[in-house]
């Protein structure tokens, strides 16, 4: 059939089972929301406040579901308020298809209005990009950018289309989505090799991360656990990989992570690493970081085998096969001492608390407040800092795609927006965002977005006044010297709720901390509550930038 | 080890493939010496011959990350003891009466050829493994050299074996 090229967006989402899209309208773009409007039938569209807001939703959306997210926007600036929302999702894996409007082709290249050279700018943090100047390209352009976002090691891919190529009409042939199977990549001495290293280990330890979740292989992670009986760490994006209340699960490794962890990733004898790439916040040290043990590392991608830690064993493919092939080829262990030996260390892994205040909550209370309002269900979102760093502490995860953080840019300003996308694609659940107050500032203009899809976020807003991780380093690294990190705000955190349309509410302490969160939680509505922190309150414990388990600090002040 | 290592990569002619392999030699600090690019006789393809400084793990990255670019379909090390590398370089050199014959009597053991006769110059066409151009260009230094181009490497396997395989 004859279409023009916005139609032929419209038809190729479809094909790909698209029915919910993130974006923000424009002059470049106006064909193609001309189609949306007429497919709006079929084809929901999620007007943000902000581009950006916009990035971070179909993110949102991507995570909590596994499948690709979709965002919109126009040419110039609406482009290049996706990036960092892009950038986030291709530092953590997530798969998404970001299309943009560009001017005409008679216009590119002359610095027209709202004219942007998008791939050039996405080229580092796209997984691949295009820019398509003839109709009759279009829809086998989407649909490999679907192939390309959703294979291998997922990721964002941009599409930027010239105004007049979305209204030149063009034949339109649907087609089915290739679905092609991951290859494992690793031949079967090379697990039998692994198998035999993890056979023979006596402390061996699972290092898992975002790659657990990007695959749905947790259950054969926990299969392999259990009969490896081997204790498991997680990066803060394996979170929900592994149930937390499983007797073999420490909890996160690294800056922040657990004093259990550092102690057996030093200590033990072989590292198998799950879907993860030993990243900086992670091995801070890299050339010491398990240094007394053999390395596994399991990947689907080929690149991240030695980047940064030298493997001994490496299996390449996608995980749910890969390790399901290792389990069988594993034997049926024990390692009761050494289990027991992590155990001991988790008894030492509590940090002091602060006193009791008046004037604050403590940040532990809250996060286990809402836990235990919250069903293992629930979807948690964060924004990035210290309340990152206590939920991804904290709270406990039983199952995958419930947890949206940005882990690897480390987005200040990215958790309004991903909650809206896990709100707009898990209608039967409650989104839990929590934000700090700097995080918050960022982009609070979608509390906008919020109010017209009456969105049942419940919003916890950390308020500790200060930009409290920077301060943090700032006591530790620079002499006490607070440069920009106390903005002296007035926001009124209720107020400014309910000039959006949303209900506004107060944490004083930890006395009233269950009191105000039962009343946002059965509410249907959308609830911002200001909960207010210590400026001082602290992350711990704490492994120093470029440091080990060795150096890690306790306590502050 | 620190060593040289040639890596030769098909890659679909699309535009913009360039770009997408320098940037990602630039993003990741992968060290290059040269880097040539030219059609490779298969149809939509270029071959694109890399020599680059770096441990066996540098390399084993650089070709792991030039695989992951789309339009990259085949990123292989050249080794050294079974393929030819050769590159051309055009060199200047400043020469009067005096010093003529001796300049030419050295680049001949090069098998350079005398391209071009200025007033106070001269400019010499060779080919030659880089480590030869190397020396050339080391022995005419004290004559003084006016200016020179290097292609940078072609190369191929030696035998039967082809990349695009």
């Amino acid at each position: 059939m004859q279409l023009n090229g916005s139609e032929i967006i419209a038809e190729c989402l479809l094909e790909q089972g698209v029915d919910t899209v993130f974006g923000y309208p424009g002059g470049a773009v106006l064909n193609i929301y001309d189609a949306l409007y007429k497919y709006s039938d079929r084809i929901t569209h999620i007007l943000s406040a902000h581009e950006q807001g916009a990035a971070h939703a179909a993110d949102g959306y991507a995570r909590t579901t596994g499948k690709c997210g979709v965002v919109i926007a126009t040419s110039g600036p609406g482009a290049t308020n996706l990036v960092t929302g892009i950038a986030t999702a291709f530092m953590d894996s997530i798969p998404m298809v970001a299309i943009t409007g560009n001017v005409s082709n008679d216009l590119l290249a002359r610095d027209s209005f709202q004219e942007v050279d998008i791939c050039g700018i996405t080229l580092p943090v796209t997984k691949h990009n295009f820019i398509v100047k003839n109709v009759k390209d279009l829809a086998n352009v989407i649909r490999k950018a679907f192939r390309i976002a959703m294979s291998g090691r997922k990721g964002p891919v941009l599409i930027d289309i010239p105004k007049d190529v979305t209204g030149a009409v063009c034949e339109y042939t649907p087609e089915e989505p290739v679905i092609s199977p991951e290859p494992v990549l690793s031949s079967q001495s090379e697990f039998e090799a692994a198998a035999q290293a993890i056979d023979s280990a006596k402390r061996p330890m699972i290092y898992m991360g975002g790659g657990v979740i990007s695959s749905d292989a947790e259950k054969q992670l926990l299969d392999f656990a259990e009969k490896t009986d081997c204790p498991v760490a997680t990066s803060i994006m394996g979170l929900g990989g592994f149930p937390s209340s499983h007797r073999l699960f420490m909890g996160t490794i690294g800056m922040h992570g657990g004093y259990e962890t550092g102690k057996a990733a030093d200590n033990c004898d072989l590292i198998i690493t799950v879907g993860a790439r030993f990243s900086d916040r992670v091995a801070g040290d890299r050339k010491k970081f398990g240094e007394k043990a053999t390395i596994i590392q399991l990947d689907i991608d080929k690149a991240e085998i030695n980047k940064n830690v030298r493997t001994d064993y490496s299996l390449v493919g996608d995980l749910k096969d890969t390790l399901a092939r290792l389990t069988e080829a594993v034997s049926l262990t024990k390692h009761d001492e050494w289990n027991a030996q992590v155990s001991e260390w988790s008894k030492k892994s509590g940090v002091k608390e602060t006193p009791k205040s008046d004037d604050y909550a403590h940040p532990y209370h809250v996060i286990e407040a809402v836990r235990a309002l919250a069903s293992d269900d629930d979807i948690i979102v964060t924004d990035v800092g210290q309340h990152q760093m206590w939920v991804s502490q904290k709270y406990s995860f039983e199952k995958p795609r419930r947890w949206c953080t940005s882990g690897g840019l480390g987005t200040m300003g990215y958790g309004l927006g991903a909650a809206v996308g896990s709100a707009v694609a898990n209608p039967g659940k409650r989104v839990i965002l929590f934000t700090g107050d700097g995080s918050f500032h960022m982009n609070l203009n979608e509390l906008a977005t919020v109010c017209s899809y009456d969105l049942p976020i419940i919003v916890v807003v950390m308020n500790n006044t200060v930009l409290g991780m920077v301060r943090q380093w700032q006591k530790l690294f620079y002499g006490r010297r607070f440069s920009q990190t106390d903005p002296h705000r007035k926001t009124d955190f209720t107020a400014l709720a309910q000039a959006f349309g949303v209900k506004g509410l107060r944490i004083h302490n930890d006395d009233d901390a269950e009191k105000v969160l039962a009343e946002a939680f059965a509410s249907k509505e959308p609830v911002v509550i200001d909960c207010r922190i210590s400026p001082d309150e602290n992350v711990l414990p704490m492994i120093p930038p470029g440091k080990t388990v060795d150096d890690m600090v306790t306590e502050m002040e | 080890m620190e060593n040289k290592q040639i890596i030769s990569l098909l890659a679909h002619n699309h535009p913009g493939v360039l770009l997408r392999i320098t940037s990602l030699i630039s993003r990741r600090g992968f060290n290059i010496d040269s880097l040539t690019a030219s059609p490779s006789g298969i149809e939509g393809f270029s071959r694109l011959t890399v020599r680059m400084s770096g441990d066996d793990d540098q390399v084993e990255q650089f070709i792991n990350q030039m695989l992951k670019i789309v339009d990259v379909k085949k990123a292989e090390v050249l080794p050294e003891e079974s393929s030819v590398a050769m590159e051309l370089i055009l060199i200047k050199v400043n020469s009067d009466a005096g010093n003529r014959n001796d300049i030419i009597a050295l680049t001949s053991t090069y098998h350079a050829s005398l391209v071009n006769l200025g007033e106070s110059s001269l400019t010499f066409r060779a080919s030659g493994t880089p480590g030869q151009i190397d020396k050339l260009i080391a022995e005419l230094a004290p004559f003084g050299i006016l200016e020179m181009a290097r292609t940078g490497i072609a190369a191929l396997e030696n035998g039967d074996t082809c990349l695009a395989d």
